[in-house]
């Protein structure tokens, strides 16, 4: 398995901001970079509970997480961690960095 | 069969519902109630309530957000048929009396010779560390013994937890059920009232069991009560709920949503007898989280009801947790029990158990619906899933939906499933031992759930026993 990162230009910080998000697709696979009060996250769009979509739930800036729209669990942006349950595994989180006012996302 | 016999047999048939009258079945008149909602579910309403409770801001958001997700969620169409529910035709709070009271000669009468049918100050006096009794949408009544909260043991109602212990309710409420888990949660998140809080201290064994007994008294009326026991590390408790209502000719609901947390080492057992009149949808939300080396044990009696669908869950997160369900359900003419359990392996060398067992009788149907899940990095996990249907009759019906998702090639499962009928042979060979018919079917019944109602406190054992009988009661002839 390669340990190579990808470099992925998501958006202008622009077009990001405070409590939105991005959703993109990479080889197959939905990632997003949301915005909590100025700091930018990347995380995997899909709920561990049952693999429905994650970053579209509501974002609470003032404790870091964003909520399932399905089921409800809480996940932490900056770990990927699950702080309510029914989801009890993490989800991949992934460096954001800002290049020319473009925001990166590393995979 | 003679006439005569055919006759005796009628009477213990009108029997069954004469008795459920007689003990359960009666119902109070509502004079002196101090508030009783309009019918249906609006944002009026529940911001009513919280405003009734004189509830935190947060509280009050909670219960609206709520709202908005029951009014988005379809209604499951996977499990019993709920389609019948009209939630417009509901009252949605109903409160008996101004205030919680301590002392027993405080609460009112009517509700008091409720309780005192029911059996209730009795129990506590004999083998009980406390108390709770509610009574419509909330708790009329609840004592915890000195002792216990000299050890700080806080047991009371959640709607005086929410007043007096707000950090411990803030940080647990909904993190283990979030409003969003299912309709009936966001339903119940919206509306709810009374329940039980329990907060265990660290280390702290609570000998005797804490116990809450929930009536509904109105036509039409929902019951929401909201349970949430936390355990710290090596704490112990068992909580036991029992539930009845009066036979009415339209349907009332009963949504609880149970929470809760086991700490490292700790020891929960919940246990329920709930033997609702047959025009009540039970449709509860049970689930537990169990840490290192917690153990957390579901006992669950249900008999009674229109239509159950409850699947209490355990989410073993800990290493070295335990997790067993232990289960009944009783399905007679009309009813439909749909019960069942789930067990998340989440961390290695977690260790579950579930026996289920069902009766149908007179064209009643019960369903086993179960999820074992093991997780990737779970190694060493060991399941026994056991469930078992009894029929009684041709026209009855059981029905086995187990989900099994393994995520670790060593964890070491087994699922049995045995439908059978109360046989012809069994039946004769007790007959020839000098048994009447009915009586040898009573016999192969408590047979049948012993292993259940051994792990029952002799009072709880004996009183369910005494229910099966009832149900059974001319089911032969």
């Amino acid at each position: 398995m390669s340990n190579e990162t990808t470099k992925i230009p998501v958006c202008p910080t622009s077009e990001l901001g405070p409590g939105e998000r991005k959703i993109i697709e990479h080889e197959g696979e939905f990632l997003a970079v949301l915005n909590c009060a100025g700091e930018l996250f990347g995380i995997e769009d899909r709920c561990s509970h049952d693999d429905g979509p994650l970053a579209e739930g509501e974002i609470d800036q003032e404790a870091c997480t964003v909520e399932c729209p399905r089921h409800g669990s809480l996940f932490d942006l900056r770990t990927g961690k699950p702080k309510t349950l029914p989801a009890y595994q993490p989800v991949k989180v992934f460096p954001v960095e800002v290049i020319d006012d473009t925001i990166i996302l590393e995979v | 069969m003679a006439t005569a016999e055919v006759l005796a047999e009628k009477e213990k048939v009108q029997g069954i519902n004469a008795d459920y009258e007689e003990k359960f079945g009666f119902h109070d008149p509502e004079t002196g109630y101090a508030y009783k909602a309009p019918k249906g579910l609006t944002r009026e309403i529940v911001e009513q309530i919280s405003e009734y409770k004189n509830e935190p801001d947060w509280m009050r958001e909670f219960r609206l957000k709520a709202l908005e997700i029951f009014e988005s969620k379809p209604t499951p169409q996977w499990g019993a048929d709920l389609d019948q529910i009209d939630f417009d035709d509901i009252h949605y709070f109903v409160r008996a009396s101004e205030k919680v009271s301590q002392d027993w000669s405080e609460v009112p009468e009517d509700i008091k010779n409720t309780f005192d049918r029911l059996g209730i100050p009795e129990a506590e006096q004999k083998f009980l560390s406390g108390v709770g009794a509610q009574y419509e949408s909330e708790v009329v009544y609840h004592q915890v013994n000195e002792k216990l909260e000299a050890q700080g043991v806080i047991f009371m109602d959640m709607d005086t937890a929410l007043r007096e212990h707000e950090d411990i309710v803030k940080e647990y409420f909904a993190t283990i059920i979030p409003a969003s888990d299912n309709k009936l949660a966001a339903l119940n998140s919206a509306v709810w009232s009374g329940g039980s809080f329990v907060y265990v201290p660290k280390g702290v064994k609570v000998e005797m069991p804490l116990q809450a007994y929930f009536r509904i008294n109105t036509e039409n009326m929902g019951q929401f009560e909201r349970t949430l026991i936390i355990a710290e590390d090596d704490a112990d408790v068992h909580y036991i709920e029992g539930c009845t209502a009066p036979t009415y000719s339209t349907d009332s609901l009963h949504s609880a949503v149970v929470e809760i947390v086991c700490k490292p080492g700790s020891r929960v057992r919940y246990t329920t007898v709930q033997n609702w009149s047959q025009n009540v949808y039970n449709l509860v939300t049970k689930r537990a989280v169990a840490q290192e080396r917690a153990t957390m044990e579901w006992v669950d009696c249900n008999l009674g009801s229109k239509i159950t669908m409850k699947y209490p869950s355990i989410y073993l997160l800990g290493e070295g947790a335990h997790g067993e369900v232990l289960s009944i359900a009783f399905a007679g003419e009309g009813q439909h029990q749909d019960a069942g359990a789930k067990i998340i392996h989440g961390a290695p060398n977690t260790t579950s158990s579930v026996f289920s067992k069902s009766i149908s009788k007179d064209g009643g149907r019960s369903t086993y619906r179960g999820l074992l899940e093991v997780a990737d990095g779970a190694t060493g996990t060991r399941s026994k899933v056991v469930c078992d249907a009894l029929l009684l009759d041709e026209k009855s019906q059981s029905d086995t939906y187990p989900t099994i998702r393994i995520g670790e090639s060593d964890a070491d499962m087994g699922h049995e499933a045995t439908v059978s009928k109360v046989g012809d042979d069994m039946l004769f060979y007790l007959q020839s031992r000098g048994l009447s018919e009915e009586d040898a079917s009573k016999m192969i019944v408590n047979g049948f759930i012993e292993p259940v109602t051994k792990e029952l406190p002799m009072e709880y054992a004996v009183e369910l026993n005494r229910l099966i009988e009832l149900q059974m009661e001319g089911s032969i002839g």
